[in-house]
Order: structure tokens, then sequence, then C-alpha cells
């Protein structure tokens, strides 16, 4: 009987927290998502009404939002696999050799990941700033005109995805040359003798090798850029004229800003099924993959 | 003998604590700005003499409306809770206020005639209840380098929108990277005043959003205008205290705020600037009214200590012991009127503004619904070069049904 229980045991405390803070917030959203939930239902319960799924239909009514998803499939297409190819050719050159000089290259690369956002936003809104900025100084010097990094409707998605990717390649590096030094040496020797070169090495022995933490990074990458928020939310709070507002952007400013908490709880409700469905299908290609 | 007398005196002050707290409970007030201790000073004299305690909390301005989410949710909220006049409906939507029709009536020192026309009663009024007291007053004047419009060959400061725009363009022509005039993106309530000046308003007699009367369709014309002639920078991250300074965007319209800022980062720059109202459109030279009221939180357990509290603060001596610790203007007639407030000759120019100066319209949720649909229309036309009617009809269709009501 103890030995049966065992498992749940051990297992409980994290299923009760993952309940806790990860399904029952869900079901509360879809719940709250069928209501008109604003500041006054807050107040009163009794102010709040059943609405049905209308918060749905205004959703994909509202341009707002299309123009929001539009925008993240932008980020997502391109944050995606300039992050991944990124920090893998990073963590091949970093791996190349284990002397101090790398060493202090590989917490440099790292640095961004930890940095606080608020700093991040700071610098860089100084770097991209069209009066003052350096960027805007250093073109100055050869002569070309100001550019409008962050005030150009199109501009702006790449230069907040710059700043992403910047962010984002850190922690991928650091778990891509984990994955890279717990190769077994002898595969490269055996690759040598059979008169591979260097170039072969790495794509027919490191990279089937890594395929496993190369996984790992696309799936993580790609939820943490299905929710992109934190770049747009302090360089441009989406804008100009919502060009840079990602799905999470326009939730939180329909919920905290507009107090629209049953329209917000519905666009959420929408991002989490979308990052669910592109991840599913990640599994089940990664399941065929290996078969 | 020793032991009695401490004994007794113990129980006299113990008697004395028991009977004040029974008298008067204490009064929280949520402040917003960083630091309450401006606030502690001021209402001093008033706990020494009620006996009633207040006790004050400053809320950052960038973090009102979590805090105010979370009390409404909890209904932990203040006594009393001073309110940016955007954010008046939406408190008073969310039945955080209590209401104070009835209530004013004995406290002759609220009573709506005291205030300034634009906040005054009816004018804060949400759907025909009287929820809150006037507190501070802020408006919008026009800013103006007067070295660099004289160099122009301008004497003065525009005195209508149309010189105005005329100016800011022979401004313009200084040289590359050279502007006239500065429109902040992020300004919402700019189109209305423009809207007003032009005897226009962006609400219909029936009290609903309405874009369509001949004094907005002017001020698109404005707006558009001052960017069409190139008058405007179009980056929506220049810096407006920079560009003033520099010289790079000559004039502006802004806040007491703006004047700080100048006054602190190039004092240099002292006489060469200068502040005057706004230049009138065809019918007004109508300025925004921004400020704060007090309201009482309708959770509150002491709503006469809370009225005794916002009594005192509008006496109109309060008020100008407020602008001598804190640099906000008074809201009180009798404390605008006041010569410590004439010595400055800025504060001369936003009295007079004042006088002449209106709130935007109490529609629920001004800033992230009306005013950012506004900005956003315009904003589309001047900065992608949107059709002006298809962004107008937009913005018609996004803010159909909001109304004061």
């Amino acid at each position: 009987m103890t030995r049966r229980l065992a498992p749940y045991v051990f297992v409980g405390p994290a299923m009760l927290l993952l309940a806790t803070f990860g399904v029952f917030p869900i079901l509360v959203a879809g719940l709250v998502s069928l209501t008109n939930m604003n500041l006054g239902g807050l107040a009163r319960w009794s102010n709040i009404k059943w609405v049905g799924l209308s918060n749905y239909a205004k959703l994909f009514r509202d341009p707002d939002f299309w123009q929001a998803l539009w925008n993240t499939v932008f980020f997502v297409g391109l944050g995606v696999p300039c992050v991944v190819l990124l920090s893998l050719g990073v963590a091949l050159l970093l791996n190349r050799s284990q002397g101090p000089f790398f060493r202090a290259l590989r917490a440099f690369y790292f640095v961004p990941a930890i940095t606080g956002i608020v700093a991040i936003s700071l610098v860089w809104s100084y770097l991209y700033n069209t009066q003052f900025g350096l960027l805007n100084y250093l073109l100055s010097l050869v002569g070309v005109k100001p550019v409008q990094w962050l005030s150009d409707p199109t501009l702006a998605k790449f230069s907040v995805g710059l700043v992403a990717v910047w962010r984002g390649t850190g922690l991928n590096i650091i778990i891509l040359l984990a994955a890279l030094q717990g190769i077994p040496r002898d595969y490269y020797e055996a690759a040598a003798l059979d008169g591979a070169n260097g170039w072969q090495r790495t794509r027919f022995v490191t990279v089937p090798l890594l395929s496993y933490a190369l996984f790992f990074v696309t799936v993580t990458t790609l939820i943490g850029w299905l929710q992109f928020f934190d770049e747009p939310f302090v360089l441009t709070d989406g804008g100009p004229l919502g060009h840079t507002t990602s799905v999470s952007l326009f939730i939180y400013k329909e919920g905290f800003r507009g107090s629209q908490f049953g329209y917000a709880s519905a666009g959420s409700l929408v991002l989490f099924v979308i990052i669910a469905a592109v991840t599913l299908l990640q599994l089940r290609l990664r399941r065929r993959d290996l078969e | 003998m020793r032991r009695t007398t401490t004994i007794s005196a113990l129980a006299g002050l113990a008697t004395l604590l028991l009977s004040g707290t029974a008298l008067a409970a204490p009064v929280t007030v949520w402040i917003m700005g960083d630091s309450s201790a401006n606030f502690d000073a001021l209402v001093a004299p008033f706990e020494t003499e009620t006996g009633i305690d207040v006790e004050t909390v400053a809320i950052p301005w960038d973090a009102v409306d979590e805090k105010l989410t979370t009390s409404v949710a909890s209904g932990q909220g203040p006594d009393v809770v001073q309110i940016g006049l955007s954010k008046l409906r939406t408190f008073a939507d969310a039945g955080a206020l209590l209401p104070l029709n009835d209530l004013v009536a004995g406290y002759p020192g609220l009573a709506p005639e005291n205030f300034a026309d634009g906040v005054a009663g009816d004018a804060t009024a949400v759907a025909g209840q009287i929820v809150s007291v006037p507190w501070i007053s802020d408006t919008r004047v026009l800013f103006y380098r007067k070295d660099i419009l004289e160099a122009a060959g301008f004497a003065n400061p525009p005195a209508t929108w149309d010189e105005l725009r005329a100016m800011a363009k022979t401004l313009t022509a200084r040289g590359d990277g050279q502007y006239g005039y500065y429109i902040p993106q992020w300004d919402s309530p700019l189109p209305v005043v423009m809207t007003w000046d032009n005897g226009g308003d962006i609400v219909n007699a029936d009290g609903n959003v309405d874009f369509t009367s001949p004094g907005f369709a002017a001020a698109v014309d404005l707006y558009t205008g001052l960017h069409a002639d190139g008058s405007v920078p179009k980056n929506g991250d220049f810096d407006q205290t920079q560009g003033f300074i520099s010289g790079i965007a000559p004039m502006l319209v802004s806040g007491p705020y703006l004047a700080k800022a100048i006054a602190g980062a190039a004092p240099e720059l002292d006489g060469k600037w200068g502040i005057t109202t706004l230049p009138k459109g065809s019918a007004s030279g109508t300025s925004l009214f921004a400020g704060s009221n007090m309201g009482v939180f309708a959770t509150t357990d002491a709503p006469d200590e809370s009225l005794k509290l916002l009594e005192f603060l509008s006496k109109p001596e309060t008020q100008v012991e407020w602008f001598k610790l804190n640099g906000e203007l008074p809201s009180v007639k009798a404390a605008l009127a006041d010569p410590a407030l004439a010595d400055d000759p800025l504060v001369t120019v936003y009295a007079a503004q004042l006088a002449d100066a209106k709130v935007l319209p109490m529609v629920s949720n001004w800033d992230g619904g009306v005013g950012s649909e506004l900005l956003k229309a315009l904003n589309s036309i001047v900065l992608t070069g949107a059709d002006r009617a298809t962004a107008l009809a937009n913005l018609a269709a996004a803010t159909a049904g909001e109304s004061i009501n």
C-alpha cells in the first residue's frame, strides 16, 4: 500500500502547485471570458452579467486584435529562427576552446539574459533615440540622415525584435553549450579517422547529437515569442499606432488599462489555445522524427 | 504616594486616549505623488484642531490604476482619495466613490460656487452625481522661445491658432532638423482643446461622443496641417523639454510641469522663454482643466471626518499653503486670487488660463478608450498617410455608444 502511494506523495506537491497556479487560473479566465467583468463588476459581483460568447465574437471583429496577432506572427517568424540559429552559432564557436578568453566571452553573452528589463529599455531607448541616440550619431558621422528607429511603423518592429533577440540568446547559448560539452570526444575522433572535415563533423556529428537540446530551445523560444511582451512594453508601449503591439500587450492593455477583464480573458484564452496548438504540433513532429 | 500619582496619571491618559478615539476615527488619505511629507505638514494643524488623525499614503502616479483595481476588488480602500480628473469617471463607475450631493450641504466650505468654474459642482459630476471635491488645478498654456521668435521677426507670441501655424512654418524654415511647433503624439487632450477653440465639442447635446462638429473638422485641419507643413517633428521619441531648450521646437502647449523642467534643466535660458494663454481659434482660447479632485471612498467608516478634512483642504489659506509647499495650483477661487500667487509671473498666466478652461468630457475611461482612439485616428493620418475620411469613420465606429451619461 505504502509503495503504491509513494509516487503520488512525490508527485503531489508539484501537481498541487500546477493545479493552483496553472490550471485553476485558466479555468477562471475561461469563466470570466463569458462575462462582462469590468471594474464595476469587481466592486459588486451583482454587476457581472453572463454574455455568452460575445466577447469572442467582438474579439474576432476587432481590427486591433488582428493587428496584434499579425504582429505576433511577424515577431515569431523573425525572432525564433534568429535566436535559435544565433545561439547555435555562438555556442559552437564558444565550444572551440576552454581558454580564459572564451570563458570571459561566455559570461559576456550571458549578461543580457540576466540584466533587468528596465535597465535594458533605458539603455536601448537612448541608443535608438532619434534626436540624441548613439546609433543616429554614428550614422551622422558618415552623413546618413537620422533614422526613426522606434517611430517608423515598419522599422520599429525590427528595432524591438532586435533587442529581444539580443536578450533571448544568452540563456539558449548556455543550454546548447552544456549539451555540446556532453558530446563524447570519441565520436569526433572516429569521424576524423573516417576523413570527415570540420564542417562535416559539425553537420553529421554535432547537430544530430544536439537535436534534443535544439528541440528544447526551439520549443521554449517559440512559446516565449508567442507571449512576447517585455520589449515592446518598455520600448514603444506597442506604438507607433499599434505596430509593435503583440497579443500579450493587447491583452494587458484591454485588461489593466481598459478594465475590460472579460474581454481580456477571452483574448488570453485565445492566445493560450494558439500556444498549446503550436506546442502540440511541435511535439507531434518531433515524435515522427524519432520514429 | 508617588505610585498613586503615576497610576492616576496613567488612568487619566488612558481616558484621554480612549475618549479621543471615540470622538474621531482616523482618516486615511491617498495622495498622488512620491512623498507624503508635504501633505503631512499641511494637515498637521487640522489634526491638532479636530483631534482627527490623518494618515497619508503616497501613491506613485503610474501605480494609480493597479491600486484602484485592487482597492475596489478587495473593498479595502482609504477614506479619502486624490483622483486625477481623467480617472474620475472610472472611479465613480466602479462605485468606489461616495455620492456627495446631499452631504456637501452641511459643509459650507464645500459649496460648488467656491471653486473654479471649470471643475466646480456639475462640471465634474458623473451622471448627475457629485462624487468629488476639487483639490488642485492644472492647465495647458503656450510655451514659446522669446529669443528665437524675435530672431525670426516675431515680437509677440501667436494670438490665434492660424497665426501659430504660419509662424511655425517660418520657424521651420530656419534650417534642416528645425521645427516650429511640437505636438506630443500621446497628448489626447490637445485635439479636444483645438475643437473647443473652434467652437465645437466632441460630445453632442445628448451627451454622446460625436466627432462630426465643424469645430472638430477645423481641429483636424489644424492638427494635420501642422504636420503637412513639416512644422512638427514626426518621431514619437521626441523629447519636448530638450527640444524646447535646444530651440528645435520653440513653441508648444504644455503644463506647469514643463516650466519646472525647463527651469531645472536650463537656468541659463531664464528670460529667453515665456508662457501665455492659448492662441484663439475661431471661437475662443479655451484650454484644458487638468488637476485632481478629492473623493470619499464608498467603503469609508468615517464619512464625517473625511468631509471635515475636505472642508479644511478647501479653505483658501490651506490651498495657498499647499501651493507654497508643493507648487500645485489651488482650485478655490479665493486662493487663486491670493497675492501670494500673483508674485509669480508664470502663475498669473496659469490663473488667467484657468478662468477659461474646461475638463475633458467625463466618458468612461478616456485614456484607454476615446482618447487613445482619437490619437490613433489623427496620428494614422499624419504619420502613415491614412485616408482622412476612412480614419475618421473608424474613429466614429470605435467610439460609438460612448457617452457622458
